[in-house]
């Protein structure tokens, strides 16, 4: 006991006890900064979060984005670990450079996607004059907007998708390749029902973490767009973070990281059953 | 199936102890962190300065600041510590800069923690009620009664940088309580470049359009504007005001804190429709996120014909390596021109710069020290030498002497400026309306909003956050 009560009380100051006690602000008027007595309001916050209009807008956000960027990484990721488990020679230099946007600080990103993305002097728009194709607002129109932070996301963390399944597609046994080859098997079929299948659960467990990831985005919406134009690109953390920081609505902005929480959890119970289910399948 | 019991294994009067500790760590820390909040309610409000400077302590001692990353930064920091070191050789001047973005959260969340690493917040004007509301900053009416002077100065200035609750343009409260001093003057000029417009600037907002469409079309390459789009910090939202102050519009209505129906009114309606309609296609594609350095950077480069800017961030808009109008000072300032700001039906113009206030939470010693830097900081003769430096002075026998007007080509345009300033409010809810204000702007801007519908959100919506305050639950949405 005396041996882990250290490692204990780290986890219960840093981990545990915001968590409680942010649960406990959640039911409050509090603001950090106007100080005075937390007034215990029930669920009014929750219900507040969950009534506002505000609120449903930057969730369909958040979801176009999490949708849109996981699938991305998730096709071009298998992709691109499929083409290098082919390959015999140079599979570790491919492995190392693919993964290296994904070693690169988000802020790191998102600084230089912005450059690289401006309108006037950023060097896509000017790939794209080279071709005799006209300029695009990247960042600054509605739809391209949302189109960038998907793109930018899937530039850094395809890799991570890439590296999950490359582990998998190595960890395929041999001798079913070898079967099939006897059989002059297509390699359509060995991949549709050797390849995928086994590949699959481990990429159902990247797809889950690369979900949570994507949903509670923040940092590449800050640097690059800043959550517009207008409100149009602002996902449910970086409102999150206008609550808390803005007008210091603590109260609220607690009730509204536990709600996203919870929405974390109880999909990923969900997605780890389904998981479950297919690997006793 | 017996297992033999593995080492390390607890037994279950074991697991109570375990548990058992595991709830009183979770209680002690609870209780310890309940200890801060309970402190919270004994700070109300603004706790009084003493209104004479106690005795300073002949240690040495850092006085800290903190602003946002800019050049009058940079230049406090080395005029400080070279001027006020030969009055207090122990005394270090720390100017601690944060991203312009996060300058608001870098003040408020240390103040919120009732602990902050600066003795002197440089908070913009808008900022003094929610600090003062809070009690984050010092009362220092007293010791201004005591040690400043205060006929020195245009009553605005001393009000917009100290004064809460707000006062009306032009208008200072004689009996109001003051938070603050002037650190640096500001309000925006206008850039025109004069090779292609010519030497006189244009005297009307209506003409200035015309003029920047005309210089548009003349010069394939060059955008007829620059000004302040983005939706982060106060830009869009200053830029809305500007022209919003032009057109003869009003913000609220100050006294029964009306903003729907005030802001969205005719005016307020035709000065949105002139912004996204007739100055919105003058400007480059792709400037819906330009604020100050995009715009200095536009006009450096040559690629704006008319541009708006604040003044102390213009300096770099004459050095020869920053700029392709020129290879000296000279040659740059044959092609740019400042002035100040055309009038319409007004001729109100944005104030801006930033005061000194001292943190309720520094040491006594570096409260006393802050104090004493202020009014060393007021005098007559600091106050021309800080303008000598670069920096925007307040009192107006700084404001009209040779070392400010000397100093820089648009120092003109603000000692014109300041009888026709307007600021924006200082309530607490700041924060979010600018926010509010911003982001709709920005939509306008952008297209991802109708200029009419964008300017009724504002409306509603800052008028909700004004109305909030009996609201259970959910505030801040």
């Amino acid at each position: 006991m005396a041996f882990i009560s250290p490692a204990l009380l780290l986890l219960l100051a840093m981990s545990v006890f915001p968590l409680l006690w942010a649960l406990y602000l959640s039911f409050t008027d509090y603001s950090a900064t106007r100080g005075g007595p937390a007034h215990f309001i029930g669920f009014g916050n929750y219900t507040a979060i969950l009534a506002s209009a505000q609120v449903h807008q930057r969730a369909l956000t958040t979801l176009i984005y999490v949708v849109g960027a996981v699938t991305l990484q998730t096709v071009l990721g298998f992709a691109i670990a499929y083409l290098i488990s082919r390959r015999t020679h140079g599979r570790g230099l491919l492995t190392t450079l693919f993964l290296v946007p994904m070693m690169l600080s988000p802020v790191v990103v998102g600084l230089f996607w912005r450059f690289m993305l401006d309108a006037q002097f950023g060097v896509i728009n000017s790939m794209l004059g080279s071709l005799g194709l006209g300029q695009v607002e990247w960042l600054t129109r509605q739809r391209t907007a949302l189109i960038s932070l998907i793109v930018v996301d899937t530039w850094q963390w395809t890799p991570f998708i890439m590296l999950i399944a490359l582990a998998g597609l190595t960890a395929v046994p041999k001798y079913l390749y070898e079967a099939a080859s006897i059989d002059r098997a297509s390699e359509w079929f060995r991949f549709r029902t050797i390849t995928l299948p086994l590949v699959w659960p481990l990429l159902l467990i990247a797809v889950l973490f690369r979900a949570i990831e994507a949903f509670r985005l923040f940092d590449l919406v800050y640097i690059l767009t800043n959550g517009g134009p207008g409100v149009s690109t602002e996902t449910l953390s970086f409102h999150v973070y206008k609550v808390a920081f803005l007008g210091f609505n603590t109260g609220t902005a607690s009730a509204y990281g536990i709600l996203m929480v919870l929405v974390v959890i109880v999909l990923t119970q969900i997605y780890l059953r389904y998981l479950n289910k297919l690997k006793e399948g | 199936m017996r297992h033999s019991k593995r080492m390390g294994q607890v037994s279950a009067p074991g697991r109570k102890v375990q548990l058992a500790t595991a709830a009183m760590l979770l209680v002690a820390t609870t209780v310890a962190a309940c200890g801060d909040g309970q402190d919270d309610g004994a700070k109300a409000s603004a706790p009084k300065a003493p209104a004479t400077i106690p005795e300073l302590t002949k240690d040495p001692l850092t006085l800290s600041f903190i602003w946002f990353d800019w050049p009058p930064a940079h230049a406090l920091e080395a005029f400080a510590n070279a001027e006020y070191k030969k009055e207090r050789p122990n005394a270090t001047i720390k100017v601690n800069t944060v991203p312009n973005a996060n300058w608001h959260d870098a003040m408020f969340t240390q103040f919120a923690a009732r602990k902050t690493d600066f003795d002197i917040a440089i908070l913009d004007s808008q900022h003094i009620g929610e600090a003062v509301t809070n009690g984050n900053i010092l009362d220092i009416t007293d010791f201004v009664k005591n040690n400043i002077d205060v006929e020195a100065y245009n009553p605005y200035l001393l009000a917009a940088y100290g004064q809460f609750p707000q006062a009306e343009t032009g208008k200072r409260d004689e009996n109001a309580s003051l938070y603050g001093l002037p650190l640096l003057g500001d309000t925006w000029t206008m850039i025109y470049r004069k090779d292609l417009i010519g030497d006189k600037p244009p005297q009307t907002w209506d003409e200035m359009i015309s003029v920047a469409e005309r210089c548009q079309a003349e010069h394939p390459g060059v955008s007829g504007l620059a000004f302040h789009q983005a939706n982060g910090s106060d830009a869009a939202a200053v830029t809305y005001n500007t022209v919003n102050g032009v057109y003869g519009g009003n913000l609220w209505d100050s006294k029964t804190r009306k903003i729907e129906g005030v802001l969205n009114d005719a005016a307020g309606h035709e000065a949105m429709d002139v912004l996204v309609n007739k100055m919105k296609p003058l400007t480059a594609k792709g400037s819906g996120n330009w604020f100050i350095d995009e715009v200095n950077a536009a006009v450096a480069q040559g690629k704006a014909c008319i541009a708006f800017n604040w003044i102390a961030a213009s300096g770099g808009l004459l050095d020869p390596k920053q700029s392709t109008l020129g290879t000296t000072r000279e040659q740059i300032l044959d092609k740019l021109g400042f002035a100040t700001l055309p009038s319409q039906k007004t001729n109100l113009v944005p104030l801006g710069g930033m005061g000194m206030h001292v943190s309720a939470y520094s040491s006594t010693a570096n409260q006393a020290e802050a104090l004493n830097f202020m009014k060393w900081f007021e005098r007559a003769d600091i106050q021309k030498k800080w303008a000598a430096a670069g920096g925007v002075p307040s009192r107006t026998d700084a404001l009209e002497s040779p070392e400010f007007l000397n100093a820089g080509p648009f120092n003109q345009v603000y000692t014109d400026s300041v009888p026709r300033m307007r600021d924006m409010w200082n309530v607490p809810e700041y924060a979010r309306l600018v926010d509010i204000e911003n982001t709709n702007v920005n939509a306008a801007l952008n297209g991802a909003k109708k200029p009419k519908d964008a300017l009724d959100d504002i409306a509603k919506e800052q008028q909700r956050v004004l109305d909030s305050g009996s609201r259970k639950g959910g505030g801040g949405l």
